[in-house]
């Protein structure tokens, strides 16, 4: 006797037919096993999760910062849109840490990334990039990723880049790529830096302004002597309009740290630049948190609380994020931007208080439910914390 | 090595149900996620003011705090319930015809009717008849579910199979007529306008299937279950819900473990006995409930040599369903400065949807219908005052985006969606200019985040073949079994429950 199931099907209307059309299929479908890691080896070549680098070149750009090219070791560098960065691992005094750096070569090759790293006072991971590392030496990353880009749906082809200090880094990838690329694109370069000399790939970018009519580079320097012939003073709204003459269609891009990306953000509100038209690139951990808004006037960045998570006890500075503290405690923690916007190091918040700087993009789950991103969470008491 | 009653794989909508389950049953359960949040489909991701609905348009099966729905009951019994703001939908969808006539349904049968026969008067009789029938199969389908499952389970005897074979188009002649329809053949049948049976084929989008392929029974099914249990969204979106559901688990005592696939399943003596995590922890258990495709569970996680041949004979009978390419839109306006009234959207720019659905084997959407919906509509909180959301987009299958060259991806996913915004830009003016975020999903985009092959949405194609009494649940690792769109009838209500129903089976099967 056939089964309940064939029975019921064969008193419905097309019953037959259909499970003819199953056993047909079954017969024509595809195995499985054709299957297997398939997804994988399709998404790795377009959004890689870790990457195997080995540094290829380094080269002195500046008195205080170094161009440095990375190949792959296992053959493959994916894809990537100029803008984006590579969160860089490192070790250092035991230490396992990372740092995200935009890359500033240019999409359109992929033989080699390449970072910018400046220094920083008290920075030391960029102590560690500009004295320790040498060629060959290698390092695992996260694979390209960041929003900071050109979108062709609804940004203009006239693009006004505001860049300060090492802040350079991804609108050179978005120049060398336009550029390259011979792109229907206008771009105007706004470069903020203390002096001349320390304004990075400064020579390379006048000799492509001098070579390509569509790209005009403007250095705005803050402690300029008066010999110079470079503009003085810092990018402010009178600034912007001189360079750019017709701001109406432009869609403005700013990187930097983050009092000069702040500054620009108010010249463009005095230029009535709706938000759409503003590009604001993520900013890490700054080195003076005391000094954000709304950081708690009781704290003075020196005390250090308990952090729990587990069965471990860490100590946690205030002026430290709680990322920072897990890093310096040997907990692994999952990380991408380091700046409150992938959400990968996300974690819940049990008990205590943090002081969350700005530019965290928060889902409304994590707020209801407490979860926070350790990546911009500073601890205002002993704190307790869950993966 | 750590033991549990159940292991889950994946933390996906039925996943966190199936987990939440067996922890209030007092099992001992862990799930095993490799992102590092919760939900699958279920979730939302933030690009500048705006955090955007990766998947849920409408949530069915909830019903009102007056008539409770089974979705609602459930969550209710996970305690998850009076955690979430609940926003009832004022409208099941509304059809955007070629030539710019828009038809709205209200979320009410008589509202339905009325609105359908003022638009298509000359066919009221069928539209009347055609409710009427919708109701009766689903009747039929409640009643006929019920009785399966009060039957004491394996093959009944032969004299049950006799009297069934006698009896069952006359016990369920409604069952008996269209369980194994497709859409067209159902519609055809009642309605002369093409425009009409576009007005109420709409829901074939929310499987994937045109309406030549989409199975009447489901169609059906969800007429009956949005009008009679509203459609509903909530404050924040699907990764609220997936957000309480860990919680849940967690206070029953389940563990939830994030950033942590599974990377092998234990099979011993053809019995699933195990799974080891990314990290090569290995870790036993009575029972495994896969949330993640059967393709991946059997090809990926089990040694090939251990694959039983039965399960890929069997499986070898199931297409791998579609993809979409979508836009996440944020608005700097509110949605009326460009027209847009309702939430859900279905857009045509022909009639003949069966044609255009073609597109979707292709890379670029210029005839397929779009879907777009306006989450400000639903929740004018959703976003900061004076901006709004919208998600718009197509199927698509996978295979063009798989064989693209990488280098020409961003640029394609990019024309793509300019094709898009230039098609809603005739149907909602302004809408380019009013663009303050835009980011779009492609059907790899998709696999990246849920790893289906073909970056597959609804699991398998659900055609009639496929779907009803054909869905791909049986098992052929003994303790290791399914729960999620991939075995079932794919969307958020369906996948909640089925989850549950697993678990309920499994706890069973745990003493």
């Amino acid at each position: 006797m056939k089964s309940m199931k064939d029975i019921i099907i064969g008193q419905m209307e097309k019953g037959p037919e259909i499970m003819n059309e199953g056993a047909v299929a079954k017969k024509i479908g595809k195995d499985i096993i054709t299957e297997k890691n398939k997804t994988d080896r399709i998404v790795r070549s377009i959004h890689t999760e870790s990457l195997n680098l080995i540094v290829s070149e380094i080269h002195q750009v500046t008195s205080d910062a170094k161009a440095i090219r990375f190949v792959s070791a296992d053959g493959y560098l994916p894809v990537f849109e100029a803008g984006q960065y590579v969160n860089i691992f490192t070790e250092i005094n035991g230490v396992r840490t990372s740092r995200p750096y935009s890359i500033s070569s240019s999409p359109k090759q992929r033989g080699y990334y390449e970072i910018c790293v400046a220094r920083i006072p008290t920075g030391f991971v960029s102590d560690f990039f500009l004295d320790k590392v040498k060629v060959g030496d290698k390092f695992e990353a996260n694979g390209p990723q960041g929003v900071f880009r050109f979108n062709p749906v609804f940004h203009y082809k006239k693009s006004v880049f505001l860049a300060g200090g090492s802040g350079i880094t991804p609108f050179m990838s978005m120049t060398r790529e336009i550029l390259e690329s011979g792109a229907d694109r206008e771009i105007y370069l706004i470069f903020g830096a203390r002096k001349a000399e320390l304004a990075i790939f400064h020579k390379e970018l006048s000799a492509m302004a001098e070579l390509h009519p569509n790209f005009h580079y403007h250095l705005v320097l803050s402690e300029s002597d008066s010999e110079c012939n470079f503009r003085k003073g810092f990018i402010d709204a009178k600034c912007i309009k001189d360079i750019v003459g017709e701001i109406e269609g432009s869609t403005f891009y700013m990187c930097g740290p983050p009092v000069m990306t702040d500054f620009c953000a108010k010249a463009l509100e005095e230029l009535n630049i709706r938000p759409k038209d503003i590009r604001r690139e993520m900013f890490g951990a700054r080195q003076d948190i005391q000094n954000e808004p709304g950081w708690p006037s009781n704290l003075t960045g020196d005390e250090v609380f308990k952090l729990k998570i587990g069965d471990k006890v860490i100590d946690a500075k205030s002026s430290e994020s709680l990322l920072i503290s897990l890093e310096r405690a040997g907990v692994r923690v999952n990380v991408c931007c380091r700046s409150g916007e992938c959400s990968l190091c996300r974690v819940k918040l049990v008990s205590g208080n943090v002081f969350l700087a700005r530019g965290v993009w928060a889902r409304h789950a994590d707020e209801k439910f407490g979860y926070i991103h350790s990546c911009k969470a500073y601890p205002s008491s002993d704190v307790e914390i869950e993966f | 090595m750590k033991n549990y009653d159940v292991i889950v794989i994946g933390a996906g909508n039925a996943g966190l149900s199936s987990a939440a389950t067996l922890a209030l049953e007092g099992k001992k359960v862990c799930v095993f996620e490799k992102h590092n949040i919760p939900g699958g489909c279920g979730t939302s991701f933030r690009r500048g003011r705006f955090e955007f609905e990766v998947a849920l348009h409408q949530l069915s099966s909830m019903g009102t705090e007056e008539k409770p729905g089974p979705l609602r009951k459930l969550f209710k019994e996970y305690g998850i319930l009076d955690q979430i703001e609940w926003i009832e939908i004022d409208s099941l969808y509304k059809v955007n015809l070629p030539g710019g006539l828009g038809v709205a349904l209200p979320t009410t049968r008589k509202g339905a009717e009325e609105t359908l026969i003022k638009q298509f008067p000359e066919e009221k009789a069928s539209i009347l008849a055609y409710f009427d029938t919708v109701y009766k199969f689903c009747g039929e389908m409640d009643d006929f579910a019920a009785a399966s499952a009060n039957s004491t389970g394996g093959e009944p005897s032969n004299i049950k199979k006799l009297l069934t074979q006698a009896l069952f188009a006359k016990k369920y002649p409604y069952l008996a007529k269209y369980a194994l329809k497709t859409t067209d053949e159902v519609l055809e049948d009642f309605f002369k306008s093409k425009e009409l049976q576009l007005c109420l084929s709409a829901y074939w989008c929310f499987m994937g299937m045109p309406p030549e392929r989409f199975p009447f029974y489901i169609l059906a099914k969800c007429t009956n279950i949005y009008i009679e249990d509203k459609p509903f969204y909530l404050r924040g979106g699907s990764q609220v819900i997936s957000q309480a559901l860990t919680e849940a688990i967690k206070k029953a005592g389940g563990d939830v473990k994030f950033s942590c696939g599974v990377k092998k399943i234990v099979v011993e003596n053809g019995e699933a006995v195990g799974v080891i995590d990314a990290n090569g922890q290995e870790y036993r258990c009575k029972k495994i409930i896969s949330n993640i495709s059967p393709i991946h569970t059997y090809a990926n996680l089990v040694d090939r040599e251990l694959i039983p041949r039965e399960a890929r004979e069997y499986l070898s009978g199931y297409t791998v369903g579609i993809s979409a390419l979508t836009c996440f839109i944020g608005l700097d306006c509110p949605p009326e400065t460009i027209g847009f009234t309702d939430s859900f959207n279905l857009i045509y720019d022909d009639l003949d949807a069966n044609e255009t659905f073609k597109d979707a084997y292709t890379l670029f959407p210029d005839k397929d219908p779009i879907i777009a919906t306006c989450y400000t509509v639903d929740d004018p909180k959703v976003s900061p005052e004076g901006t709004s959301i919208i998600t718009a987009g197509t199927l698509k299958y996978g295979t063009p985006w798989e064989e693209l060259n990488p280098d020409e991806y961003y640029e394609t996913k990019y024309k793509a969606a300019n094709i898009i915004i230039d098609r809603l830009e005739k149907r909602f003016p302004g809408i380019r200019s009013h663009i303050e975020e835009i980011e779009v999903a492609t059907p790899l985009t998709h696999m990246r985040y849920l790893n289906h092959p073909g970056g597959a949405i609804y699991g398998y194609e659900q055609d009639v073949k496929s779907s009803f009494v054909f869905f791909p649940r049986e098992v052929f690792i003994k303790n290791l079994t399914f729960a999620g769109g991939w075995v079932n009838v794919c969307g958020f209500g369906p996948n909640y429950m089925f989850g549950n129903q697993v678990a309920k089976q499994v706890s069973k099967e745990v003493k």
